[in-house]
């Protein structure tokens, strides 16, 4: 019993973890956030089969999220009012698949005709198109408005009636690990390892018999399908669906998730949702630039490190399987590079924030918290501490990143000799 | 014998400029026919031709009796003909492993499955380590395609265009670019591998045609001024003057 459980005792692992937090964290500011990162994570996990898997970048990836959000929400209030018969609400993200595969495969048709630069315009088009469409047919979008719905409809199966937000917790985590473990398997199968055949050389696949359209059109359409699952749970979750939902805006957080979290890596996505999700309630609260510091984080892992945050976790795979001793002597460099960065870090910040409240907030007045300490964003001497700090940092970074770079070289050599001597 | 490869009043032009004159091919079953040719004679775009990379102006071409040249890449490949690129073209990321699996797959008629999975199926990994074996490359199997040496590339690039389990092979230059030993292991390699196959094969080295086919094409300007067993070329005027007398081999 406990034999056949065992290659997938990661994900019962995982799933016990992620049952027990609401338990750990009691708030409902928590569990209002663990659910809205549990949608976020099926609908970057599915973006991903289409970035990361199969090499098509969208723009326009909200459309199938949003229209399934949509779509849910009129069927809960038809349930609601008794003008539709009753569905159960745990079964609503098969709604929601059903009009993400509906549409994707029609768009995907026309789009996956295309790749590269066109694909990702044909995307941004139809995306630009879905939006003002919310707010022309105000009488199935209602505008800018929105809808609201109730989700508490028809019966209570075992007392459950989806009211409380621990509920609909359990709800999304069900589906998060149902639909999380179907993409994964997804990956391993001939159609998902032609996905990534595709993404690496269209020319090769094409000579060895399959049709690279039809291979990127059902990357296109599965990927809408399970955006559409998530699509339907957070219309559930927020009880209400907006225009925004279909929109570049959200198409672009989803792209940002999938790539700071590393879309060349299954749990690239995940790590970007969590993360993101997490920074983007909590420090919206903290910061008025919180977007320049998304954008700011983007640039960095653009330029830095095109794998995202699973690619430099993975990069280090084959030195933790190799040789223990070689990771630890890594961590001494990482640590004085990280320093260094953070240093400059922190004198950006500081720039950033006097700027945003010289501007935007103070009124004259001069006193700012910044780092929990108070500075006078009129005096020139908190300007020079931070400039300080920044020139430090670049200082610093200058002498402590090539060293961190030459330990990662030296212990890959390392590896490189070891494995060739096997 | 019968034909595997015909190709019938065969033109391509480009805007004014008329690369394939009305040629005619005839390429005998499980025979090695190599196509020589000075730079710019059209060897290349003759091969994409055939391929279905590039649509003709005018003409015919049959692959065992099939009419081939109204069809996509990936259907003439369905049809049994597979070919390798002059530039190396493998899958760079993924592994070696995967890129000949990838091969094969078409040909298990796995097609766009999402409900196989590829590490289950016996048949299929059993496959796979037999190509493997064939190209010489098990010792890294599980390396990032993209890692391996020149002459690696190039065998796994091999391994892909017959994993398909195709009975006509085209090679684009296989040799190009490899030191005496490797072309040695390459030459090897395609003897093996077309054994009860049909070649088709543009080499810029001469010693490697003469060795490889049992006929030879020339190809100069779009047109084939002859075909003949590689005895027979040798001593023929037309291409000693087109083609031999020119270059040093």
């Amino acid at each position: 019993m406990l034999n056949i459980l065992k290659p997938f005792s990661t994900w019962i692992i995982i799933a016990a973890i992620a049952a027990a937090l609401p338990l750990i964290f009691e708030s409902s500011f928590a569990l209002t956030l663990l659910s809205k990162m549990g949608v976020l994570i099926i609908f970057t996990v599915a973006y991903n089969m289409l970035l990361g898997q199969g090499g098509m970048l969208s723009f326009g990836h909200a459309i199938y999220f949003g229209l399934a959000g949509y779509a849910s929400i009129h069927i809960l209030n038809g349930i609601g009012e008794e003008t539709l018969p009753y569905f159960p609400t745990v079964l609503f993200p098969l709604i929601g698949a059903i009009v993400g595969l509906f549409f994707g495969s029609i768009v995907g048709y026309v789009s996956t005709r295309r790749a590269g630069t066109a694909f990702a315009m044909i995307s941004l088009g139809f995306c630009e198109m879905v939006t003002a469409m919310t707010l022309i047919f105000v009488i199935f979008f209602n505008g800018e408005d929105g809808i609201q719905t109730d989700r508490m409809v028809g019966p209570e199966p075992f007392g459950v009636s989806f009211g409380p937000q621990i509920e609909v917790y359990y709800l999304i985590l069900f589906w998060v690990l149902l639909t999380v473990a179907l993409m994964y398997i997804i990956t391993k199968t001939p159609f998902g390892r032609m996905s990534n055949a595709v993404r690496d050389n269209p020319e090769r696949a094409a000579f060895i018999g399959y049709s690279v359209r039809r291979v990127r059109w059902q990357a296109f359409a599965l990927s809408s399908m399970f955006a559409g699952a998530a699509g339907s749970l957070h219309a559930i979750n927020y009880e209400h669906i907006g225009f925004e939902s279909v929109s570049v805006v959200q198409s672009g957080a989803v792209l940002f998730m999938a790539f700071i979290g590393g879309a060349g890596h299954f749990l690239g996505p995940i790590i970007g949702a969590i993360g993101l999700t997490y920074l983007d309630s909590t420090l919206a609260d903290i910061t008025e630039a919180w977007l320049l510091y998304l954008g700011l984080t983007f640039s960095g892992i653009v330029m830095f490190a095109p794998g995202g945050l699973a690619g430099l976790i993975v990069m280090h795979g084959p030195i933790a399987r190799t040789n223990k001793n070689l990771l630890f002597s890594l961590i001494k460099p990482y640590l004085l590079a990280i320093g260094s960065v953070i240093t400059g870090l922190l004198g950006l910040i500081g720039i950033i924030e006097m700027l945003y409240f010289r501007s935007l907030i103070s009124k004259g007045e001069g006193e700012i918290i910044i780092f929990w300490t108070e500075f006078n964003a009129n005096g020139i001497l908190s300007w020079l501490i931070f400039i300080g700090l920044i020139l430090l940092g670049i200082f610093l970074s200058k002498r402590t990143f090539p060293v961190a770079k030459e330990s990662w070289d030296n212990a890959i050599s390392v590896v490189k000799t070891e494995i060739s001597n096997e | 014998m019968s034909n595997s490869l015909k190709l019938t009043n065969v033109s391509k032009s480009f805007g004014e400029a008329k690369i394939i004159k009305n040629l005619n091919l005839d390429i005998k079953k499980n025979e090695r026919h190599a196509i020589i040719g000075p730079n710019g004679a059209g060897k290349s775009t003759l091969f994409h031709l055939i391929s279905g990379h590039y649509k003709l102006t005018s003409g015919k071409i049959t692959l065992n009796g099939d009419v081939i040249n109204n069809l996509e890449p990936h259907q003439i490949n369905r049809k049994g003909l597979a070919r390798s690129f002059q530039v190396t073209n493998i899958f760079p990321k993924m592994s070696v492993y995967e890129n000949i699996r990838c091969g094969i797959l078409w040909s298990l008629d796995f097609k766009y499955s999402i409900i196989k999975l590829v590490n289950k199926n016996k048949e299929l990994n059993k496959k796979t380590n037999v190509i493997l074996q064939e190209v010489n490359l098990q010792h890294c199997a599980h390396l990032p395609a993209g890692l391996l040496s020149y002459a690696d590339q190039r065998a796994l690039e091999i391994g892909i265009t017959i994993a398909g389990g195709a009975d006509t092979l085209m090679l684009d230059e296989p040799t190009a670019g490899m030191s005496n030993s490797e072309t040695e292991r390459a030459v090897n390699l395609i003897k093996q591998i077309s054994e009860n196959r049909t070649l088709v094969v543009v080499e810029h080295d001469m010693g490697v045609v003469f060795d490889l086919a049992d006929r030879i094409s020339v190809l100069v300007y779009g047109e084939i001024i002859a075909t003949d067993t590689p005895n027979n070329i040798r001593k023929n005027k037309a291409v000693q003057a087109a083609y031999l007398g020119t270059e040093e081999h």
